[in-house]
């Protein structure tokens, strides 16, 4: 192809030129001629070359070409911009598969977008919920009176001691509606799920196993079908074995048994404990249904008034009932790792704009040899687009680092964490990402050169002109950088804020040198409160025996973990309360001792004691709110409730100090505390307990189980873990968002600081001529330095205002992630802007110095 | 033609500067047409009036670019550089069919163009549509100007 162009012009230019030497012109000068009518030789070859459609293919390879000389000539430069990339990219891919397993990929149901949860909505005086676990009752009627589901369940979780094979072991699990596998379209793997008759009063005791039970108990063997197991001392069927990756509701549940409601309990609209999902039927949608219990909802107010005023209902897709309460958290990480991944582009575009300075000429001499600007254009971006694709090669790389990072690190609450990886999709984004960060990067650079004067530059003298169009550009990726690293350190501040008031929060007790555990009472062999009472006292004295142990005592209900259980009490002497104004009391038993050991102050009266027996006079301590709120400005002591109108009158013989139990955020809810051998008919047991040690409280950790296991061989112990480490656990989320969030911060301060160090530097480059004259003239260094510090400050200032204004913008978005603080914490904002000028002016400070010590004469000479 | 012309012509796409005829006697002053919107029609051009010349037998460039010269009595002066790239173009479009071959009294291979049957249908497209331009342009030119 070249070589016919080439013959095709040679022979033109022979022709021409004959036909000069037969008109009489010297040889010579006939060739200057023919050679002067055919023009630019290069050029028509080039023009050629592009009518060929595998012209664009061939310059795309030779912009590779030279572009990976370019990089592999500047070796520091390509590291430290591939580097920076795939640091930028890996964040970004790693917090794209967190969002992508968590947020985006389906459940692991059946059409699980079909599924919905049910909930009570209760909005009471005394209490609020919109997702109250629901009474049998209301489970009952909703499923019998919508129009909108095909099937509806209820699962109410359970717990059993596992005995018979082995150590005994405590198991979790779920009491389950037959209808609970049509809801969600599962069938087992071996044997058979419940039927209509398995879910009755009636029905045998049967179980199915979950897969991962299955495997780690039994070893998968197939024979467990038509087995029996021991479920707290009662024999149990196994009937089926579910597959692999089933659950429902919790990832870790071993067992299914009949939930198998009594009609009594279906008629009862009280008792809160169940969870209730159902199938939409075909066409039906999720408001439809909202609006169809709504109507079945006041009916069973309207017929219950005692127990459903105030009680409504809730309808929630599946998807939002999982993922809903973290949705926020995910998506600001995501966004704040977005903006990094702009912060390194900013910073890159700036290293590629000093660098295409340096290469102006270069760049010149091309265009005057016949590039069209297109195509220098396209050499920069190629050029910016390699250096993103090793970014993208070692963002991968690092991305599964992250997200081993993120699985480590996230809390334990964090739904679906097991699944992600990165996976095909992250993947895809990983590289996508990274070509749109190298289009960005090269940017700035080529658009430079879109206006930059060809001519000028070739005759420039490159010593002394100044870039001045290069020089905005550099300012406008400054400011923009600023503006980027004071979004991602507000955030980070309002979390940091955040975090310290929830550390702040008042526990009401003291966790330290406090190991706990749970060793539950199977009902079937402690079916009476004598038999429990005897073995709360023995295993009081033996682990209060323990070498290292100070005090030990048990309870029904360890603080900040997660759970409690209510009660609506009547007082004497006060009217009584109308539907849906009965006052709600958390209660708990605890045994003697159990407030000191806790650090929880006994404000007035007594503790709770072992002599306070069925026989004895029903006692009860209550905690200072429970008395401020019923018996304000009075004396507490000696008052008196009662759980109905039926039950015996309860008094108050103690007030203690209140205790954050179920959570940090909200304020303690009145609570009143059991004897240990007075359950005043609430069945509420003792199942965990708590030793106090002088030294490591982990050190008696092998201890306990010998105490426990001296006094009943067949009780499964588990929970083994500090109150510290529960407290800790309490603000799981908070922690691994500020984690999260203030590394990225961190980096984000670091990439300002080195952007505006590297503006600086060149600042100072590009004007040692002209400072060099000024000095010579009798400026003094200081006016230097405040010359060139101004030009940098003003860019820095202007990328803060920009910042703080779009900040006070965005972070209302991350209101509900916060706690104590608001949005707009001046605070945050002080602090954030005071640090980042701080940073900014040592940034800016030690390469401006230089200009301080340029030597006049050597700067005139060169 | 100076530097500092050249690059008052850079705004223009400079592959379409190249390829412009120059018009020299029609604008002694320029030399280069320098809008865009005249620059299609003046390509568009440039192929008829290859075509046309083809009409008359297979040529190669040179003969092209002395024949276009020639009939115009140099009025239209061809710039060679941006004859081949024209060829090169029609060949690519199957308008014209190129061939190494020794025609002619000189005993020398050259790369000769002929026209296709597609090059005629186009050159008859391209003749009429010009016809009907400079007929327009000449009844806006012959409106008597009153003065």
């Amino acid at each position: 192809m070249n070589d016919d162009l080439d013959r095709e012009l040679q022979t033109h230019l022979d022709l021409e030129a004959e036909e000069r030497r037969e008109a009489g012109i010297p040889a010579e000068q006939a060739r200057f001629e023919a050679l002067k009518t055919l023009g630019n030789q290069a050029h028509i070859k080039e023009e050629v070359r592009a009518l060929s459609p595998l012209a664009a293919v061939e310059d795309l390879l030779q912009d590779v070409r030279y572009g990976l000389r370019m990089l592999v000539k500047n070796p520091t430069f390509t590291a430290v911009a591939a580097g920076t990339l795939a640091l930028g990219i890996a964040a970004n891919t790693a917090m794209f598969s967190v969002v992508d397993a968590v947020l985006l990929q389906p459940l692991p149901y059946a059409q699980a977008d079909r599924l919905a949860m049910v909930w009570e909505n209760v909005n009471l005086p005394t209490y609020k919920n919109q997702r109250n676990a629901s009474a049998a009752g209301n489970f009952h009627d909703w499923d019998t009176q919508n129009r909108v589901f095909s099937d509806m369940a209820a699962v109410g979780a359970r717990s059993w001691n596992l005995t018979g094979s082995g150590e005994p072991m405590r198991v979790d699990g779920e009491a389950v509606s037959a209808a609970l596998f049509r809801v969600l379209q599962v069938a087992p793997i071996l044997g058979r799920t419940f039927t209509s008759e398995d879910d009755t009063p009636a029905g045998a005791s049967v179980a199915l196993l979950a897969h991962g039970f299955w495997i780690d108990r039994f070893g998968g063997d197939p024979k467990m079908v038509g087995q029996t197991i021991r479920l707290n001392d009662r024999p149990y069927t196994v009937i089926g074995i579910m597959p692999r990756g089933f659950y429902f509701p919790d990832p870790d549940g071993e067992l299914f048994v009949p939930l198998a409601l009594t009609p009594q309990q279906l008629a009862t609209h009280d008792g809160h404990s169940l969870t209730v999902v159902a199938r939409l039927k075909p066409g039906a949608t999720i408001a439809e249904a909202q609006s169809d219990l709504d109507g079945v909802a006041a009916r069973i107010t309207q017929a219950n008034p005692t127990t459903n005023t105030g009680t409504g209902v809730t309808v929630l897709s599946l998807h939002d009932q999982v993922v809903g309460d973290v949705r926020t958290a995910l998506l600001v990480l995501l966004g704040v790792v977005g903006l990094l991944l702009l912060m390194v582009c900013a910073n890159i575009g700036n290293l590629l704009l000093s660098r295409a300075s340096t290469r102006r000429r270069e760049f010149a001499v091309r265009a005057a040899l016949g590039a069209g600007r297109g195509r220098l254009v396209r050499q920069l971006l190629t050029e910016s687009t390699l250096l993103a694709a090793l970014g993208g090669v070692g963002g991968l790389a690092l991305a599964f680092w992250g997200v081993a990072a993120v699985r480590t690190l996230a809390p334990a609450g964090l739904p679906r964490i097991a699944t992600v990886s990165v996976s095909a999709p992250a993947t895809l984004f990983n590289f996508g990402i990274a070509l749109l960060a190298g289009l960005v990067c090269g940017l700035a650079p080529a658009s430079r050169w879109h206006r930059s004067d060809l001519h000028e530059t070739l005759k420039a003298d490159t010593r002394g002109s100044a870039d001045r169009s290069g020089a905005r550009a550099r300012g406008v990726l400054i400011v923009i950088e600023t503006a980027l690293g004071v979004i991602v350190l507000v955030g980070a501040g309002l979390l940091l804020r955040s975090f310290l008031e929830l550390e702040r929060v008042p526990l009401g007790f003291r966790p330290e040198q406090i190991l706990t555990f749970r060793a539950a009472l199977p009902a079937s062999r402690y079916d009476t409160g004598a038999k429990r009472t005897a073995f709360y006292q023995k295993l009081v004295e033996r682990l209060r025996a323990l070498p290292g142990a100070q005090s030990a005592s048990g309870t029904s209900s360890l603080p900040l973990s997660r759970s409690t259980r209510s009660e609506g009490i009547m007082i004497e002497g006060a009217p009584p309360p109308a539907p849906g104004q009965i006052p709600l009391v958390d209660y708990r038993s605890v045994t003697p001792g159990y407030f000191s050991m806790m650090g929880i102050p006994l404000l007035r009266g007594r503790d709770v004691a072992w002599s306070d027996t069925p026989a004895s006079e029903p006692v009860i301590a209550i905690s200072d709110a429970m008395a401020r709120k019923f018996w304000p400005n009075q004396d507490a002591l000696g008052k008196r409730i009662r759980r109905n109108a039926s039950a015996p009158w309860l008094t108050v013989v103690g007030i203690v100090g209140d205790v954050q139990h179920t959570d940090l955020v909200h304020q303690p809810r009145p609570a009143m505390y059991l004897p240990p051998y007075q359950d005043h008919g609430t069945r509420d047991v003792i199942a965990d307990w708590a030793v106090k040690t002088s030294g490591d409280p982990a050190a008696v950790g092998t201890a306990i189980r010998t105490a426990v296991w001296a006094i009943d061989s067949q009780l499964p112990i588990t929970r083994v873990q500090t109150l510290e480490r529960l407290r800790s656990a309490a603000t799981a989320q908070e922690q691994f968002n500020l984690l999260l969030v203030g590394v990225f911060a961190l980096v984000a301060l670091i990439l300002a600081a080195v952007g505006l160090y590297g503006v600086t530097s060149y600042a100072v480059a590009q004007r040692t001529r002209e400072l060099g004259i000024r000095l010579a003239l009798g400026a003094q260094p200081g006016d230097v330095l405040r010359a060139v510090l101004g030009q940098v400050a003003r860019l820095a200032a202007a990328g803060l205002a920009i910042g703080i204004v779009v900040s006070l913008a965005l972070t209302r978005v991350m209101a509900t992630l916060l706690f104590g603080v608001g949005a707009r914490d001046p605070m945050t904002f002080l602090g954030v802007g005071g640090l980042l000028a701080l940073v900014s002016v040592v940034a800016c400070y030690i390469p401006a110095r230089r200009a301080m010590r340029v030597d006049p004469v050597v700067v005139l000479r060169s | 033609m100076t530097d500092r012309e050249v690059h008052r012509d850079r705004s223009v796409n400079e592959k379409i500067v190249f390829n412009l005829l120059a018009w020299s006697n029609v604008y002694p002053n320029d030399g280069r047409l320098s809008t865009m919107k005249t620059t299609g029609l003046l390509q568009g051009t440039l192929d008829m009036l290859i075509l046309r010349t083809l009409l008359f037998g297979p040529a190669h460039g040179h003969q092209i670019a002395k024949h276009i010269h020639s009939t115009t009595d140099d009025i239209l002066r061809l710039e060679h550089g941006s004859l081949y790239p024209a060829l090169h173009r029609l060949e690519r479009q199957g308008w014209v069919a190129a061939k190494w071959e020794v025609l002619g009294e000189r005993k020398r291979e050259c790369k000769y163009y002929r026209l296709t049957p597609a090059g005629r249908k186009q050159l008859a497209a391209e003749e009429s549509n010009w016809n009907r331009v400079a007929k327009a342009i000449a009844r806006v030119m012959r409106v008597p100007v009153k003065v």
